[in-house]
């Protein structure tokens, strides 16, 4: 065995080979250090090999720890995952002894809540199941482990109560997860581009780090994905509410939080047809608004010097840079950063006639009101959602928006999450009522 | 799932007003509008009952699917391809008449061929989506949209500006003799039910159609604000010069708070949307009847493949539109209007009734 194992891997200094004996036998162990604990490889195997108190190859036999392993063709993965490969007697046997490193007992960051649980699922898969078992004990919580990526092998579990899951929601994310040719899948966005298509522009897949919200989406019998190195697990099927849905509104007082539902959604529309607006009320239609306000207007880039979809443009590259700036840059020089720019943006490129100081407002707003949606994977979408507005904005005005508008609502309707409706407004309020669209069986 | 019915519904009788019914019907104020108008009442309401009961009784089943069953394949063509061609050309008025309004009042400075060339492109995209898609497009845009519209016509009705004087002497012609083309015209405010005959695929098998009341009910309150109101702001005599005659109506009003001024700007954009609405389904409709005629077609609401031919016909659609409007102007399409209004009020009562007898008598012979 030991020479095969060789002979596969490349020339590395943390593979250990060794043969030993004792007075009954010889065996043979291959692991590599690194990727193992080696207390674990000293107390499972080479302490009870040396001691002799029962046969080893007793030991072996009789712990469903060690795994007989038939087919040689799956030596090098099984080692590569940490396991310790040993030959007893013409068999060969894995042991389990990986050692991963991963953050410790990790806080929310992406997604928090004021009110809710502060406890992130875990880098290590084991340790996110804990989790999520912990938080959803019950008996019908069914997992399916599959690998992707035909170089990483990432490890990837399928989460789901057995009782409230839509078969077909399951059979499609199957057929799915099987279809999928990568060869390195190292991020849970990775896995949801790759699932819901590359060029959708709305996600249909909740990415998330909030055990709370993993378990409440298996009690509405939705499917969970982890994935082995990454701290974010995948929801679906979702819909378009999901993703405008903060844990909190479950917690905190009832009033407020559909106050805020209803600011989110304000929010979004805001961010997606302010810089579209803008342009076409400057440019094509100035008599939409009440005198004084399109006088003030016209007033406030009486000194801009050029067409209004050219600030437009100035503006939001200074702001998606800015952003992009206070992401990238290392976090202690970060907040400069937005000084710098918040200083920039606020005063002088007004006063040097850049731009109008209504367009800073507008911007600050598609700014804000981008940063209200819970979801981090939509509020990306949603950022970039008001550059297709901006084109027939220059082009028609606001005939233009509002026609770009309808188009959005069309791609919106038409978009469905694993088969089910993504945007709707609500569907059958009770769960004996039919639903439009189901097919009579003949 | 009423609501879905009720959508189709709304959304008919609030667009009356692209396809120029109220002028029509202000054209005939003098001799039998009114007389009409409750005609039209009777006619729309008692169509609309006899198909709802046609529909229920093959749930599930779109308009082709219900004729294959009665007729021979040789018939039924002619009669889908007929329909397609009517669904279209309703469409087609509304969109082009938009185009044209939006000349007026939006842009000016470019053509309306170039608007009508934007509208077109979306509604191509909006028409080829699934049925399923179409109706859940519907919804969403009649939610937005319905309670700035109702707004705005509850604003018309109470505003002070409104002349009742001029509404009662108008209403004092209710004795005259009704007419056919205003009948058509008001009925075509009823006559939002028929767009089932493609969405009843949608419907599940244990379907019934509750509230039908509500038909008669919001469509004749539409209807008498859409006729009554334009009368009280220009007056008696003044209110027949105006084609477009609601966009008008919407300038004279004023919102006093807020951003926008004037109504007739949040008036347009909301109709902008109906219009797109309306003639997205109504395109959707008009591909599916098309589709229907070829034997291998399997009707699929939710097809997450758009199939090419949907792009195919749609294009044509949109082409037949825009050389439409190149060689015609609004005077001919205000006359085109209102012949498919007459012809579409014998061409649904037709179906409808065809459709009625055949299920009764198909319910006769599957009960024996």
């Amino acid at each position: 065995m030991l020479n095969r194992i060789t002979t596969l891997f490349a020339e590395a200094k943390d593979l250990n080979t060794y043969r030993m004996s004792n007075k009954e036998m010889v065996i043979e162990i291959a692991y590599i250090s690194s990727l193992c604990d080696e207390s674990k490889v000293s107390d499972f195997i080479l302490v009870p090999f040396q001691k002799e108190l029962q046969p080893f190859d007793d030991i072996v036999e009789r712990n469903p720890q060690f795994q007989i392993i038939q087919d040689p063709a799956m030596w090098a993965s099984i080692i590569l995952r940490g396991f310790v490969l040993l030959s007893v007697k013409g068999r060969i046997y894995a042991l389990d002894t990986a050692r991963i490193i991963r953050n410790e007992t990790p806080a929310t960051q992406v997604e928090t809540a004021i009110l809710g649980p502060q406890l992130a699922l875990s880098e290590d898969m084991v340790d996110s199941i804990n989790i999520i078992r912990s938080r959803y004990p019950s008996p019908e919580l069914a997992m399916e482990e599959k690998t992707i990526g035909s170089m990483s092998h990432t490890r990837i579990m399928i989460l789901y109560d057995n009782r409230h899951v839509d078969p077909n929601v399951l059979s499609e994310v199957r057929s799915k997860l099987q279809s999928i040719r990568i060869d390195f899948l190292n991020a849970a966005g990775q896995l949801e581009r790759k699932l819901s298509g590359k060029l959708g522009l709305l996600p249909t897949i909740i990415i998330t780090e909030r055990p709370d919200r993993v378990a409440n989406s298996l009690q509405r019998g939705k499917i969970v994905l982890l994935l082995q190195g990454t701290m974010f697990a995948l929801i679906m099927p979702a819909t378009f509410y999901e993703f405008m849905h903060a844990v909190d509104d479950n917690y905190d007082s009832f009033w407020m939080t559909r106050m805020l539902i209803l600011l989110r959604y304000f929010g979004v529309i805001l961010t997606i047809t302010m810089p579209a607006l803008y342009i076409a009320v400057i440019s094509y239609n100035p008599e939409l608004f009440r005198v004084q306000l399109a006088f003030s207007i016209a007033g406030s880039r009486s000194a801009v010097p050029y067409p209004s979809f050219i600030e437009v443009f100035i503006m939001l590259f200074m702001i998606e840079s800015l952003i992009e700036a206070s992401l990238r840059l290392p976090k202690y020089i970060g907040s400069t950063a937005t000084t710098v720019g918040g200083l920039i943006l606020g005063q002088a490129a007004q006063q040097a006639g850049l731009v109008s100081s209504i367009m800073i407002i507008v911007t600050s707003v598609v700014a804000i009101s981008n940063f209200v949606v819970p979801v981090n994977n939509m509020s990306i979408s949603i950022r970039f959602m008001k550059y297709p507005l901006i084109v027939p904005a220059i082009f028609f005005g606001l005939t233009g928006v509002t026609v770009g508008i309808f188009a959005l609502l069309c791609y919106m309707t038409h978009l469905r999450s694993f088969g089910k409706p993504y945007f709707r407004i609500f569907g059958p309020i009770k769960a004996y009522t039919s639903d439009i669209g189901q097919v009579s069986e003949e | 799932m009423n609501r879905y019915f009720y959508y189709n519904v709304f959304l008919g009788s609030m667009l009356n007003l692209m396809l120029y019914v109220p002028h029509i019907l202000i054209k005939y104020r003098y001799n039998g509008a009114i007389s009409s108008m409750l005609v039209a009442v009777a006619i729309g309401t008692g169509l609309a009952y006899l198909f709802t009961t046609v529909t229920q009784a093959f749930p599930g089943k779109g308009l082709p699917e219900i004729l294959y069953i009665f007729f021979p394949r040789a018939i039924v063509i002619p009669i889908l391809l007929f329909l397609a061609a009517m669904w279209y050309v309703a469409s087609a008025i509304a969109i082009i008449a938009y185009a044209v309004l939006i000349n007026r009042f939006f842009n000016p400075d470019t053509s309306a061929i170039i608007v009508l060339g934007l509208l077109t492109l979306v509604c191509i995209y909006g028409a080829t989506r699934s049925t399923l898609s179409v109706m859940f497009m519907m919804e969403m845009g009649l939610i937005i949209n319905t309670p700035l519209i109702l707004f705005i016509l509850m604003k018309s009705v109470r505003s002070e500006n409104i002349s009742w004087d001029a509404i009662r002497t108008i209403a004092n012609y209710w004795n005259q003799m009704p007419q056919l083309t205003p009948i058509a015209a008001a009925s075509y405010i009823f006559t939002g039910y028929i767009n089932f005959s493609i969405y009843n695929r949608l419907t599940p098998p244990n379907f019934r159609l509750k509230f039908r009341w509500m038909i008669p009910v919001f469509c004749t309150v539409i209807m008498l604000i859409s006729f009554f109101v334009p009368i009280g702001f220009h007056g008696t005599e003044t209110v027949v010069h105006y084609i477009y005659l609601w966009s008008v109506t919407s300038d004279s009003l004023i919102m006093n708070y807020g951003f926008i001024e004037r109504v007739i700007f949040v008036f347009l954009i909301l109709y902008l949307n109906l219009t797109l609405i309306y003639t997205t389904s109504g395109w959707h409709q008009a591909i599916e009847m098309i589709k229907s005629c070829f034997p291998s077609n399997k009707p699929d609401v939710d097809q997450r493949e758009i199939p090419w031919i949907n792009w195919a016909i749609a294009t044509l659609f949109a082409i037949v539109s825009l050389l439409y409007l190149h060689f015609f102007d609004e005077k001919e399409s205000f006359k085109l209007a209102s012949a498919w209004l007459v012809l579409r009020l014998f061409a649904e009562a037709g179906t409808v009734f065809l459709l009625f007898g055949m299920t009764l008598r198909y319910r006769r012979k599957s009960s024996l």
